[in-house]
């Protein structure tokens, strides 16, 4: 399968979204705590809705669960919005809310959030005309591979762009435990996506 | 304390991810770069990682439908405002209780007399008597007292006091009089929603499309 022009994808020279917008999003924050404004609730809310509800989904929350660990964590914003110090990202704290709840729903609902499907390779149209669609059908199906741990640590990083520290902090574990779980994952991507495969050699 | 220069491979590799997405620390950047700069295998891993980033960015890129982001926004309020109105202890005068149980307490009485209202309009109109059925709320019909732009409302009679009153929450009105013969209220905007640049008109317009409200106009002032 042929890939994009790697040369073509230059770094990401903006800002990643978890870098941005952090302060006007503690100005919505301050505005809560201080008078429960509730247009500054609206736009919060906007602002990770969508985040959240992808990452949830890539953590085999259930469609029906999505909604309620969203509110959740919302209700935790609500109410402890004068509690927040600062100590991180806005961010941080609140996609670390909801991996905790979005736990919480898995375990109450005693889902397995690893894949034990076989990998159905019929269902990757190679014969595409659209190389990135393709690799993003691969991309999607070489994610539900992966443990809950290690999708997570790849989505707020690629996804969601955050940094390592930051990963470790929603995922509340050490550096080290980051850049390990993001090593296998990459490893197990590899395995599964043709187009990885062909591009880097074994790392051994 | 002269910088850490670990220039392994290994220590490099594994941070590749925040090279690719653009977070790496700032202590790490340089040495990590000088090392893919000579390192064949990291070049290639470091352009595998970009893929992968770009291709999981373009997936996220898919909008959620704004529909359902509001009815789960809704959902979430109603519930922080039947939380906040059960934790304000009634003091039994309309001015003691938060806004949110004031608007309960008015919406409870209102619809009750709104169903009354509805009922003599029809019975007047049946009737013929022009008093009642020729009697049209419009625009142009004076309300005083207001001190915010309004706008006058009638609810479907099948709108449900939490309906009405997540309605009235998400425009940023208030009742300030009603239910008056046809079952209308004049809400006004609150200080906020003026400041966020809504109006009588534009929240009229809002509310006429939503099927719990059955008319919407701005009152003039």
């Amino acid at each position: 399968m042929a890939l994009k022009s790697i040369e073509s994808q230059s770094p990401r020279a903006s800002p990643a979204p978890a870098a941005t917008n952090d302060a006007s999003e503690r100005e919505l924050l301050e505005r809560i705590a201080r008078s429960k404004d509730q247009a500054a609730f609206r736009t919060l809310y906007g602002n990770y809705y969508q985040r959240l509800s992808r990452l949830l989904a890539r953590m085999s929350v259930r469609r029906e669960d999505i909604e309620e660990v969203i509110n959740d964590t919302f209700w935790v914003v609500w109410t402890k919005a004068g509690e927040f110090r600062g100590a991180s990202q806005l961010s941080t704290w609140i996609i670390g809310i909801a991996y905790r709840r979005a736990l919480n729903t898995l375990r109450r609902a005693k889902l397995r959030p690893v894949s034990d499907e076989p990998f159905d390779e019929e269902s990757v149209s190679v014969g595409s005309s659209e190389e990135d669609e393709t690799n993003q059908q691969w991309l999607s199906l070489g994610l539900e591979r992966l443990p809950v741990e290690q999708r997570m640590a790849l989505e707020l990083t690629y996804t969601l762009g955050h940094s390592c520290e930051e990963v470790a902090a929603i995922l509340d574990c050490p550096v080290n435990t980051v850049k390990t779980r993001l090593f296998r994952a990459r490893e197990t991507l590899k395995q599964v996506l043709p187009a990885l495969a062909g591009m880097s050699g074994d790392h051994s | 304390m002269s910088p850490r220069i670990p220039d392994t491979h290994a220590e490099a590799w594994a941070l590749l991810p925040w090279l690719a997405n653009g977070r790496i620390a700032a202590d790490d950047r340089e040495w990590v770069e000088a090392h893919v700069g000579g390192c064949a295998e990291c070049r290639a891993e470091l352009a595998a990682q970009r893929m992968v980033a770009s291709n999981t960015s373009r997936e996220a890129e898919q909008p959620v439908a704004a529909n359902e982001e509001q009815k789960s926004f809704n959902k979430l309020w109603a519930r922080i405002e039947a939380a906040e109105s059960a934790t304000t202890p009634a003091t039994g005068t309309l001015g003691g209780g938060s806004r949110a149980s004031r608007t309960v307490r008015w919406l409870a009485a209102a619809v009750v007399v709104q169903a009354v209202g509805l009922g003599v309009l029809g019975f007047g109109a049946l009737r013929g008597d022009p008093a009642h059925g020729g009697e049209i709320v419009t625009v142009a019909t004076p309300e005083p007292r207001l001190n915010a732009p309004a706008v006058r409302i009638v609810f479907s009679p099948q709108a449900s006091i939490d309906t009405v009153n997540t309605l009235l929450v998400h425009q940023g009105l208030s009742i300030v009089s009603g239910p008056g013969i046809h079952g209308n209220f004049t809400a006004e905007l609150s200080t906020d929603a003026v400041a966020s640049g809504a109006s009588a008109e534009s929240v009229a317009q809002v509310m006429s499309k939503d099927p719990n409200v059955t008319f919407a106009q701005p009152v003039a002032r």
